[in-house]
Parts: structure tokens; C-alpha cells; sequence
């Protein structure tokens, strides 16, 4: 009797504390991401800076956060493999070039806003989600940032890397996944990277 | 003793597990990546994981040749229309006041809000918009400010009839690009009835529900409707713009972002 009860103990007391080694995997990247936020919040703040240098140092601190690649290979979907090299590479040049520039828009109207981490979520062992909320003086939103950790890591690389936003449960990488997906049901791909040029 | 002898083996068990849990880890990984060294690159594989995550359902879109038409003439409309009229709006009127105005509109919303929140059973969500209302229309004058929020922290809960049935399971239906309106579906257009019928300003217009609120002629009920369009307008003008900043195809871009959004809404 004793020992089934001393088994039961042992089972018990194993699942209290394993999920803490995941947990600190999640305060690491946690306290990592709001280091990031903060240096960009320094850049934006810098009035001395001018707009070129401004966006190129909050690029340099963005780049090795997310995987800009792999969002543009799963941006285009089944598509992808089907371009032949040349054609893939000059399409995630173009990508890119198009979340750095999107991304340094929405910083243009930056405004005070806080960044706070509400929830960490990890639905699988190389996938980490971190809840954030989005704090301005007269409104608030979520933004979740998803994160993977490549089984390989990569050169010049975080050891996890965003590759999807969702602001207010909105994922970028789907919304583009679907706009690509039909532009491409009349049209090809190289009049998509024409427009990507375009919209430079 | 005894005591002694538990508190000895939790740390063990502790060390063991974090240990063991490591070194069985670390070989699967290796080996992992050496299988697929042998056949495709590494990001080929993660690539086949990815693409069963954010495999999208398929949105419903009978009507695209009329939504995608429908899009371009809002599109027209509000460069043409509504973004001069706001931006000038925006630039006679502060900030603050245009953030007023909002706030009367959203106050006279409370009781499609209630409902709504009530329908689902959210009931903590449902005292939490009663005391938004009286505080915000007494204290906060009329709901021209929002004083529950900025000094009571009670946050609003946004729940519209189209919300409702989503949570109760009734799907979006087919994609509806409304004149004016914008991206809806066909749950979410039968939804605007009945939160009409809960709307002081939407239901003065019918000449039935006369007794719920001052009837409202034609005219009025068109310049009421039109200020709260060009409001919000003003307010939310660059949202609209730096969407279509990142939309290559605009159409479908504005029809995912907002079946998405609302899915995320009637999740909450």
C-alpha cells in the first residue's frame, strides 16, 4: 500500500515541476523580446536620428528576431516550389524588403505606446506564442507574436525566431497567404513581384 | 525523519527529471537532423510542418465578382468622399473631441451590448457594461467620456448579434462586400437587424419603436448617421491606409483580414 502511495507521490511531484524547464525557456525569450522592443522604442525616440538611419538601426535590431525568409516561402504556399531558384530567391528579396518597410510605417506613428507581455503559450516543444498588449493612452490591442526555434539554428540568427504576427487575431502571414493565392489564380508570379517592386 | 527522507527524494527527482528529460532530448534532435541532412534541407522539412499549420480555411466566396467590384467602388467612395470630408473634419476638430464624439456613440450602444453579452451568458462581461453605462453617462456626461475606463479600468466588451450565433456555431456564410459598409458575410449582415432594433438612433428611424427614443426624421437620422461615419472615419483613417499599403490585391487581403478578425472576436 505504502509503495503505491510513494509511487503516486513520485508521479505527482514529477508533473509539478517539469513544466517549470519549459517555463524558463519562456521567460528567456520572454525577457529577450522586451529587450528588443525597448532598443527599438530608444531608436524611435531619438529625435536626432534621422528617418533613413532611424529605420536601418530599428531593421538591425528586428532582422535577427524574425524569420522573414520563411514567412515569404509560406506566404506563397504550394506555390513556392514550384519557382525555380532564381525566382525564389528574388521573391523573399522582395518580401523582405516589404515587412522592413511595413514594419518601419507602423513605427512612424508611434506614440507613447506601451508593449506588455501578457500570456506566454507554447502548444508545442519548438513553438512559443508570446501575448502582448499594445498600450496607447486611449486604446489597447493584442498582438501575438509566434515564435519557432528552427531544429538547425542559423547564422547571425536568434535561437527562436517570429515568424507570424497576429494583431488583433489578425495573422499577416495568412492574410498574405490568401491575397497571393488569388492574385496568383489570374496572374503570375513574376507580375506579383513586379507589384512588390511597385509598392517599394 | 521521515520528512527529511521526502524532501531529499523531491530534489532528486528534480535533478533526475531535468537531467533525463535533457539527455534524452538532445540525441533526438541529432538525429533528427541527420536524417534530414541525408534527404531534403532542413527548412524543406519545416517547411511541410508549417504548411499544415497555417493551412487556412477555405473563406466562402460565391459572390466574388460582385464583392471584388463592391470593393473598389467603397474604395472609390472613400478616397473620394469620405477621406476628403474627414480630413477636413480632422483638422477642424481636435483630437479629444473627435475622441468625445466616438465615445457618445459607443455609449448609446450599450444596449446591443448587453444583449449580446447576455445571449452568450457572459455575465460578469454583462455588469461590467452596466457599470460602464451608468458611470459613463452620469459621471462621464452623457458617455461623451469614458471615465470607467481611464479611472476604473473596467474595460468594454464589444458583442454584436453576429457574434452571438458565431458562438452558438452558426457559421459566416458566404462573403458580402456591403455598399458603404465594407467586408461582412451573410451572418454577420442578418446580424445588423436585430442590434438595429437595440440601437436609440437605428430604431428611431422605424416608425413602430417610436416609444424607445425621440423619432427621428430622415434627415436627421441621415446627418446623426453620417457625423458617426465621418468620425469614425477620421479616427481610424490610417488604419484603412496603411492596410492597403500592405495589400497587393486588396480585395482579397480586406476579405481574410476581416473574416479573421471577426473569428478572433467571437472566439473571445
Amino acid at each position: 500500500m505504502k509503495q503505491i502511495f510513494k509511487k503516486i507521490l513520485l508521479i505527482g511531484v514529477m508533473l509539478i515541476f517539469t513544466p517549470n524547464l519549459a517555463a524558463d525557456e519562456q521567460t528567456d525569450l520572454k525577457e529577450h523580446f522586451l529587450k528588443n522592443i525597448d532598443k527599438v522604442i530608444l531608436i524611435v525616440e531619438d529625435k536626432i536620428l534621422s528617418k533613413d538611419k532611424r529605420n536601418k538601426d530599428i531593421i538591425s535590431v528586428l532582422t535577427p528576431m524574425f524569420d522573414f525568409e520563411l514567412m515569404a516561402k509560406l506566404s506563397l504556399g504550394k506555390a513556392w516550389k514550384k519557382l525555380p531558384k532564381t525566382d525564389q530567391k528574388r521573391f523573399i528579396d522582395l518580401y523582405v524588403k516589404r515587412m522592413e518597410k511595413s514594419y518601419s510605417s507602423k513605427v512612424d506613428s508611434y506614440n507613447n505606446e506601451k508593449v506588455e507581455v501578457n500570456k506566454i503559450e507554447q502548444p508545442k516543444k519548438n513553438r512559443i506564442a508570446l501575448v502582448t498588449d499594445l498600450i496607447s493612452k486611449d486604446d489597447s490591442f493584442e498582438i501575438v507574436y509566434k515564435y519557432y526555434k528552427p531544429r538547425k539554428p542559423k547564422s547571425e540568427k536568434d535561437s527562436w525566431l517570429v515568424y507570424d504576427v497576429e494583431i488583433k487575431g489578425v495573422s499577416i502571414l495568412k492574410a498574405d497567404k490568401a491575397q497571393f493565392k488569388e492574385f496568383l489564380q489570374t496572374k503570375n508570379i513574376t507580375e506579383l513581384m513586379d507589384v512588390l517592386v511597385e509598392k517599394q | 525523519m521521515r520528512l527529511v527522507y521526502l524532501v531529499f527524494m523531491v530534489f532528486f527527482i528534480i535533478g533526475f527529471s531535468g537531467c533525463s528529460s535533457k539527455s534524452i532530448e538532445k540525441p533526438q534532435e541529432v538525429l533528427l537532423s541527420e536524417k534530414v541532412d541525408n534527404s531534403v534541407s532542413a527548412s524543406d522539412d519545416e517547411f511541410e510542418e508549417f504548411e499544415e499549420e497555417m493551412k487556412a480555411e477555405e473563406i466562402y466566396d460565391p459572390f466574388s465578382g460582385y464583392n471584388r467590384a463592391m470593393t473598389s467602388f467603397n474604395d472609390g467612395v472613400y478616397e473620394h468622399v469620405f477621406k476628403p470630408i474627414a480630413k477636413g473634419y480632422k483638422f477642424v476638430l481636435h483630437k479629444e473631441i473627435r475622441l468625445s464624439i466616438r465615445n457618445f456613440f459607443h455609449n448609446l450602444d450599450f444596449p446591443m451590448r448587453l444583449v449580446n453579452n447576455l445571449l452568450q451568458g457572459k455575465f460578469h462581461n454583462s455588469y461590467e457594461e452596466t457599470q460602464r453605462f451608468i458611470l459613463n453617462s452620469t459621471v462621464g456626461l452623457l458617455g461623451l467620456f469614458d471615465p470607467a475606463k481611464s479611472e476604473f479600468e473596467i474595460q468594454s466588451h464589444e458583442e454584436d448579434f453576429g457574434q452571438t450565433l458565431g458562438f452558438y456555431g452558426v457559421g459566416a456564410g458566404p462573403h458580402i462586400v456591403l455598399p458603404l459598409f465594407g467586408p461582412s458575410n451573410f451572418r454577420d449582415t442578418i446580424s445588423m437587424y436585430p442590434d438595429s432594433l437595440l440601437s436609440p438612433i437605428d430604431s428611431g428611424i422605424s416608425s413602430e419603436r417610436k416609444e424607445y427614443v425621440v423619432a427621428l426624421s430622415d434627415f436627421e437620422y441621415f446627418s446623426i448617421k453620417s457625423l458617426e461615419k465621418i468620425n469614425s472615419t477620421s479616427l481610424s483613417m490610417d488604419d484603412y491606409e496603411k492596410l492597403k499599403e500592405d495589400a497587393v490585391d486588396l480585395y482579397p487581403y480586406l476579405r481574410d483580414v476581416y473574416e479573421q478578425y471577426r473569428n478572433k472576436q467571437i472566439e473571445e
